[in-house]
């Protein structure tokens, strides 16, 4: 086995140690320890890949080399480091770059719990990706469920402590579900390794066995799955919790947590179900109805919406509809549409949020789009950041949710369900995008008639206001979607390989 | 040398906003891109492959006689109109970033015109709407802000209903433009439902931009607010893109063959006659100038449709006939409509009697330019819609075909109604009721731009057929 094998472990590892550790750190240092493992995580995840390119298989490594089931399996694949990858680094952006703001929200005496919660969070998260033993996947689905509560919470104020009491209670009626499928499946499997479990499912499909608890199984799982990932009707928790968060909080949680448990979905049904039998259990007719209906009424709440977070996390409810639109059509290439979606509202949300905050700090702290007036010409990098994430996801050309919404439009051609409907579905969140994310850019640029403007001073205010890290990780943000958008080639490729390599 | 095109005005806007240049720089960029244009006229056909998106998506570069003829039009009127422009906005505040984005605008207009495949022609597409949205905020009025959502929201609207046969096209055939169509004749008869449902979102999105029924109404809210400079390129060649969007895709695309005879057809010709008489009539009944002309674009507009609608040759020729006279007229309205709210502040029609003794050379460009609209000989506007008619004729589809040509002459009636009204007040009426009289005549460069406008409505007219026989052998590679 080659060195490369441990780098999931390494990961994981380093970032539930690196929380451990920063128990006795300040503030300061648990921030610049978190920030270097997620860097060294980053960095060993784009290395897994370029060895994982090279193999063109996926490997299966023994913790500790104990053999299932006294020992735990993490499975990795081009689709779990590509996942990985982008994971760690655009939670490394959100840490580094919204690090002042945390200060500013967070008292200082919880900032080191916070950063702890955050390690804790993005090693789970890891995990999710990884495992490839199912109980393990539940116990970390709590953990994660338990940080994210905790970085919610750590914000004070009332709003924080009523959306995280609601968050809480919807997430462990989430993790009920998910658990009472473990068990069923137990019964039925009498294993918990993936791969285990697949071949007696497919025995069990082939002679038609216990077919009612198997659709009550996989409808168990993707239900927990899509109450934590927020899919319609599932979604009412998001917007409070994402919504009242402090930024760095809002941002992972929006871009990269919603997306840990579709993840794991996507490995389930790939690693223990198969695409045949979803199709037969028709599971994911329910999924496609809900994602298109999702990828409506987000979109319909975020217009009414007047705090520029509820709204950013609204449009978090659509796009959480896109990807379940692109699992739902049960077929690979949907699916891999689905996966370019989740990277690409990976790095698309964050950016928001990111601009979304720095736009409140320009304009004393309030969130409501009377305050924000004008906010972008007193941040002007933020205002472009913004733009960019709103035509990201109108769907513009040459930025990344274009691409998306092709693949997702070619996969719609392939599939056996209503290919019109789906299009026309499509176009119409696109056109409900444009009513909420337009006029917000409207409103940020707002200026008062009287007001003279000068676009040198304007200029000249991009760099005076915030830090460095804040400015580099929007343009880092920025130059990320625009390469998504023009160069999807290769990623796109990685994507198919790896999901390949899962099934 | 088509990239260059492109990129000489963006990047001569993107330099404006930074350096605020004085106004020379501006008028440097736009001879430099005519000059450019000009050369780019003579060169043979191209195609480039710019950059490739994905394996299926490429950004395409590619000129043919269908493009010159639009590129030409859209550079030289920027040119005029800038010229207007700069004495226009002398006492504005921000004249930099008007004529940073007009540039930007500009580069968006011509990438479209150059476009050699329907991704790039979206991606201009949409570049163009969302660059020219500054000219309609740029009094920031509250009601200016309020008419820009509006026409960015029906701008997006439009787009997004032609991606749905953008993603149908991409499927079922190639997005590479090629004439007469690139769909096979297998492909066609196999999935012709979803072919022509494809077709007709694809008209209508477009068609968005040309103010087609039912989609019309951003456009008498937007075209008035912006500065007249920008309300006459908006309406005079913005919406020319539209047109030539469905041009390309209805011609080049999905072909004549799949949609001649169709529903999808009848659908196009009604959509586009209910928006000729509907345009005509609240014309007629609008008393605010510009949102008079304004309405007036709605009827005009679709008159091209119209034309293209008919699928003939004949009718083809003639739409864009009329797509070229129609941008020099109503550039030309437009300015006049704004040298007089220039040098008297009046917005209403009422308030204009006797404007014409204090205005001559302005009112009389107007009523030249209002003569050519209703299509009185010699103008450009009675040889193009003389094509119009006579396309409609040869079109075999029953009713529509004599409905239309009694429609296209009532809404010409009423143009004569609307326009020529103006040009009665203006010299006739002489007396002077509300003081109109404290004005005085434009500047010179103001009336230049005018002036040459209205020549060029007449010229079209008397010298049109180098052009016509052009447009045939375009048209002959389409049928």
């Amino acid at each position: 086995m080659d060195f490369a094998c441990n780098f999931p472990f390494f990961s994981i590892m380093l970032l539930m140690f690196t929380g451990i550790i920063s128990m006795i750190a300040g503030p300061r240092p648990a921030k610049i320890l978190s920030l270097a493992a997620l860097g060294i995580s980053t960095v060993l995840s784009a290395l897994l890949i370029a060895y994982i390119n090279q193999t063109g298989e996926s490997f299966i490594y023994m913790m500790g080399h104990f053999p299932a089931p006294f020992g735990n399996e993490i499975s990795a694949g081009m689709f779990e480091a590509v996942m990985a990858f982008g994971i760690c680094g655009v939670a490394f952006l959100s840490l580094w770059g919204n690090g002042a703001s945390t200060k500013t929200d967070i008292p200082e005496k919880k900032r080191n719990l916070y950063y702890i919660m955050m390690d804790m969070l993005m090693a789970s998260l890891l995990v999710l990706i990884y495992t490839n033993d199912i109980f393990t996947a539940y116990v970390f689905v709590e953990l994660n469920t338990i940080a994210a509560c905790a970085i919610v919470m750590s914000k004070p104020g009332g709003e924080t402590i009523a959306a995280t009491i609601r968050y809480l209670i919807m997430s462990l009626l989430g993790s009920g579900l998910f658990l009472l499928g473990i068990s069923l499946i137990y019964a039925l499997t009498g294993h918990l390794l993936m791969p285990n479990m697949h071949e007696i499912i497919i025995e069990l499909v082939h002679n038609s066995n216990y077919t009612l608890p198997l659709i009550v199984i996989v409808g168990l799982f993707g239900v927990s799955m899509a109450i934590k990932s927020a899919l319609f009707p599932f979604h009412s928790w998001l917007p409070d919790a994402h919504g009242s968060a402090t930024t760095a909080s809002s941002a992972v949680l929006s871009g990269l947590v919603l997306k840990g448990y579709i993840i794991l979905l996507i490995k389930l049904f790939f690693r223990v179900f198969s695409l045949d039998i979803l199709k037969e259990f028709h599971i994911s007719d329910v999924l496609l109805v809900l994602g298109l209906l999702g990828m409506i009424m987000g979109s319909v709440k975020a217009i009414k919406e007047t705090n520029i977070k509820r709204m950013i996390a609204y449009s978090s409810v659509a796009q959480i509809g896109y990807i379940f639109m692109g699992i739902g059509m049960d077929i690979t290439i949907g699916l891999v549409a689905a996966v370019f979606q989740i990277l690409v509202h990976m790095v698309t949300k964050p950016m928001l949020f990111t601009a979304a905050g720095g736009l409140i700090n320009v304009s004393g702290h309030k969130k409501d789009f009377e305050s924000l007036q004008g906010s972008a010409w007193k941040d002007p990098l933020a205002g472009v950041s913004f733009i960019v994430g709103s035509l990201s996801m109108i769907g513009i050309p040459l930025f990344a949710g274009f691409i998306v919404k092709y693949y997702l439009a070619a996969a719609a051609f392939d599939t056996s369900k209503n290919t019109l409907i789906i299009l026309a579905v499509l176009v119409l969140s696109t056109v409900l995008n444009a009513l909420y994310y337009v006029p917000a850019i409207s409103k940020i640029y707002h200026r008062d008639e009287a007001s003279k403007f000068n676009w040198q001073d304007v200029l000249r205010t991009i760099g005076a206001v915030g830090d460095f890290p804040y400015q580099a990780s929007l343009i880092i943000f920025i130059i990320l979607n625009i390469i998504l958008g023009t160069c999807s080639g290769p990623v796109f490729q990685a994507l198919e390989m790896g999901l390949d390599m899962l099934g | 040398m088509g990239l260059i095109c492109i990129l000489l005005p963006i990047i001569g806007g993107i330099w404006l906003l930074y350096k605020k240049r004085q106004t020379y720089f501006v008028r440097l960029v736009l001879l430099l891109h005519v000059l450019l244009t000009g050369i780019l006229l003579f060169l043979p056909d191209t195609s480039w492959v710019v950059w490739k998106l994905t394996d299926q998506l490429n950004i395409v570069l590619k000129t043919d006689g269908l493009s010159r003829i639009f590129l030409a039009m859209v550079s030289l009127i920027w040119l005029v109109v800038s010229v207007y422009a700069q004495d226009y906005l002398e006492h504005d505040e921000n004249p930099i970033r008007f004529f940073a984005f007009y540039l930007l605008t500009l580069g968006g207009l011509t990438g479209l015109c150059l476009a050699g495949n329907f991704m790039t022609l979206y991606l201009f597409f949409e570049a163009m709407s969302l660059l020219s949205v500054p000219l309609v905020l740029h009094t920031m009025t509250r009601e200016a802000v309020a008419a820009a959502l509006k026409y960015l929201i029906y701008s997006i609207a439009g787009a997004s209903m032609a991606l749905i046969g953008f993603f149908i096209l991409l499927h079922y055939g190639s997005i590479e433009f090629a004439a007469g169509g690139t769909l096979s004749a297998a492909v066609i008869s196999e999935h012709r439902d979803i072919l022509l449902a494809g077709a007709l979102f694809t008209v209508v999105g477009f068609g968005t931009k040309a103010g087609i029924f039912p989609m019309h109404s951003w456009l008498p809210t937007a075209h008035p607010v912006a500065p007249a400079p920008a309300s006459a390129v908006l309406s005079g060649v913005i919406t020319k893109a539209g047109i030539f969007a469905v041009i390309r895709v209805v011609y080049y695309q999905f072909g004549v063959e799949l949609i001649a005879g169709s529903w999808v057809q009848y659908v196009w010709i009604i959509l586009s006659l209910i928006s000729v008489l509907m345009g005509s009539t609240l014309a007629f009944k609008e008393q605010i100038l510009k949102k008079r002309l304004a309405y007036s674009s709605v009827s005009q507009l679709s008159y091209i449709l119209f034309g293209l609608g008919t699928l003939t040759p004949t009718g083809f020729v003639g739409a864009v006939l009329h797509v070229v006279c129609h941008s020099v007229i109503k550039n030309g309205l437009f300015l006049g409509a704004g040298a007089v709210i220039h040098q008297t502040h009046k917005t209403k029609v009422r308030e204009l009697d006797g404007i014409g003794k204090v205005m001559p050379v302005t009112m009389t460009c107007f009523t030249i330019c209002a003569l050519a609209l209703v299509g009185i000989p010699p103008s450009g506007g009675f040889v193009s819609k003389w094509n119009l008619i006579a396309g409609s004729l040869e079109s075999g589809l029953g009713l529509i075909s004599w409905l239309g040509p009694v429609i296209l002459l009532v809404s010409a009636v009423l143009t004569a109604g609307y326009l020529l009204g103006i040009s009665v007040q203006a010299f006739i009426t002489g007396k002077d009721k509300n003081g109109a009289a404290a004005g005085q005549e434009v500047s010179g460069r103001m009336r230049n731009s005018q002036m040459l406008l209205a020549f060029l409505a007449v010229v079209l007219g008397v010298f049109s057929g180098p052009l016509i026989s052009y447009l045939e052998t375009i048209a002959g590679g389409l049928f």
